[in-house]
């Protein structure tokens, strides 16, 4: 802590010097922050990592914004607040969004300064609902999905959790997660029933076009599966597998489904199982006695054999 | 060979067991099953990581996708061709029906794999006389057909499921395609273990024909190994000179 408050002396005194410019508090407070280690817990009780590493910051794509246009304002810590405007979105948003914030609802709330609209297509999704409507923590607001706010890919590049190979995984965070389940009513198999269709074997073997959680359920605006408006209800299915399918019909779209397996097809596995483990059965007792004969003839029953060969009948 | 002296001189020291169309016709039909076995098995266990690697060497999903779809094709092409020439034969009479030349599995048949496995265990002193056709071979040439009803008509039904889709009752929508993709991957893991266990052991790595019986390339079989392992076809052939030597065998 000693050290902490010290460092953040430092660098107080360095932002100081570099004055009012917005852009130059980047390298003044990463001077810090880039270099620090170790977590600090906040007067709620919250454990913060105060690293930034300055050089992934930069390789983001806000790497060209500078600290305070997110962190507009911060409560709980040793640092003088800087004292500036709050465009009235963002203390809009910061409100809605207090339940989430482990830290700087503010900052939070300042991926609206740009991505309003989007940020208003989560919170009315089921995803930002359950924070803004019902204060709770659970739920999936942009950092959730996109990851640490200070190294936020491009959805399309590699490193980002939303894109095309990792989105699934993300996802899966909170849907395969089983207390969150209980909680909230959620199927729990819809990983599992994904990663055994055939959309999920061939992403999860690299094939660029297999669809994943997105590409059906939407992703900001995402509803829920009876929500009329969502691109999974019963009558949108046509139209949504329609985007890769032309020509979906509604004997179709059945195809795809997270519903567990029904009796049918799973007797009718049974029944196959069964099929190969009886044919399997007959063949290797068939094989290995018939290879026992062999060995056993050939060590025995030679004479005979070729006695009988001779003969030219009977031959064994 | 050492009969070459002794034999008739109306006995040839070989014979055609099968031409050149029913070749090529087993030459299209494990090329294709090989290509399908290896790219299906890899979306079969497509969560095991070296599946991954594996469709790599196929050239990605995307072209294994496309390899398993060509060969599929070109399997049920074959099998239909077989059929239809095996029907063409029939109609011409150059086969006809023989209870020891016919593929149809007879009730002999269930007395032959009895009594192989009395031999096997020794009770039975001899083994049984098979036709042109063993039960082995039988079983051989009949789960192709199980097969290419069952993983055929559902891998055409998962490749082209849209066509499908207009076929398909209502009713059995609900399970229909669920039915169909276990269909097609287990009764493919069937024919896989079936052939690497009972055709490679019978064609392949049994003694006698180790490291493989050459009549797929030839088409020919020496009139003595004929009468050893087919002894009632080497009776039809010879003995009761029927139909002379080859034209009989040039057939089913």
């Amino acid at each position: 802590m000693k050290l902490i408050t010290t460092l953040s002396i430092v660098c107080m005194i360095i932002l100081g010097a570099a004055g009012q410019a917005a852009p130059a508090d980047i390298s003044s407070c990463l001077v810090c922050h880039n270099t620090m280690s170790g977590t600090v817990t906040t007067e709620s009780g919250e454990k913060v990592n105060l690293r930034v590493d300055a050089a992934k910051f930069e390789q983001s794509v806000h790497g060209f914004m500078s600290c305070t246009e997110c962190h507009k304002r911060f409560d709980e810590n040793p640092h003088v607040a800087p004292s500036q405007a709050m465009p009235p979105e963002v203390a809009e948003m910061s409100e809605k969004v207090s339940a989430k914030a482990h830290v700087d609802p503010v900052a939070l709330g300042a991926c609206a300064g740009c991505h309003e609209e989007i940020y208003n297509e989560v919170l009315s999704s089921p995803h930002g609902e359950n924070i803004v409507k019902k204060h709770e923590r659970d739920g999936a607001l942009c950092l959730d999905c996109h990851g640490s706010p200070h190294y936020i890919a491009r959805a399309d590049s590699k490193d980002s959790p939303v894109n095309h190979w990792k989105v699934v995984e993300t996802c899966g965070r909170c849907h395969g997660d089983r207390e969150l389940a209980a909680k909230y009513n959620i199927e729990t198999n819809v990983l599992t029933s994904y990663t055994e269709s055939f959309h999920g074997k061939k992403h999860h073997l690299g094939h660029r076009k297999a669809p994943t959680c997105v590409n059906c359920h939407g992703s900001h605006s995402i509803k829920r599966k009876d929500d009329p408006s969502s691109p999974v209800f019963a009558a949108n299915k046509k139209q949504t597998c329609g985007k890769c399918h032309s020509g979906a019909n509604d004997k179709f779209v059945a195809a795809i489904t997270h519903k567990p397996v029904g009796p049918i097809p799973h007797y009718v596995e049974k029944g196959l199982i069964l099929l190969t483990l009886g044919t399997f059965a007959f063949i290797i007792l068939h094989v290995i006695l018939e290879a026992y004969s062999d060995i056993r003839d050939s060590l025995f029953r030679k004479k005979r054999r070729s006695v009988k060969d001779e003969s030219g009948k009977e031959c064994a | 060979m050492s009969q070459e002296k002794n034999a008739p001189k109306n006995i040839p020291e070989e014979v055609e067991r099968f031409n050149i169309i029913f070749r090529i016709q087993h030459i299209i039909m494990f090329t294709t099953f090989l290509l399908l076995s290896f790219t299906g098995w890899g979306l079969k266990y497509a969560e095991v990581d070296v599946s991954s690697w594996w469709i790599r060497v196929w050239g990605g999903p995307e072209t294994a996708g496309i390899i398993h779809r060509v060969a599929g094709v070109t399997m049920l092409l074959d099998f239909t061709w077989h059929v239809l020439y095996i029907i063409y034969l029939f109609i011409k009479g150059r086969i006809r029906f023989d209870t020891r030349t016919t593929v149809i599995p007879l009730p002999k048949d269930v007395k032959d794999v009895i009594h192989n496995f009395l031999y096997f265990i020794g009770i039975a002193k001899t083994k049984p006389k098979f036709g042109r056709f063993n039960y082995a071979q039988k079983f051989d040439y009949w789960a192709v057909f199980w097969g290419m009803f069952i993983i055929g008509f559902s891998g055409f039904a998962l490749a082209f499921p849209m066509v499908v889709s207009y076929i398909i009752p209502e009713f059995t929508t609900g399970w229909i395609w669920q039915v169909l993709a276990i269909m097609h991957s287990d009764e493919a893991l069937l024919a896989i273990v079936f052939i690497l266990f009972w055709h490679f052991y019978n064609e392949h790595l049994k003694p006698e024909v180790f490291p493989m019986s050459w009549i797929w390339l030839t088409g020919r079989i020496s009139t003595e190994e004929l009468k050893h392992k087919h002894p009632l076809e080497y009776e039809v052939i010879f003995q009761e000179g029927e139909r002379g030597g080859k034209g009989a065998l040039n057939a089913e």
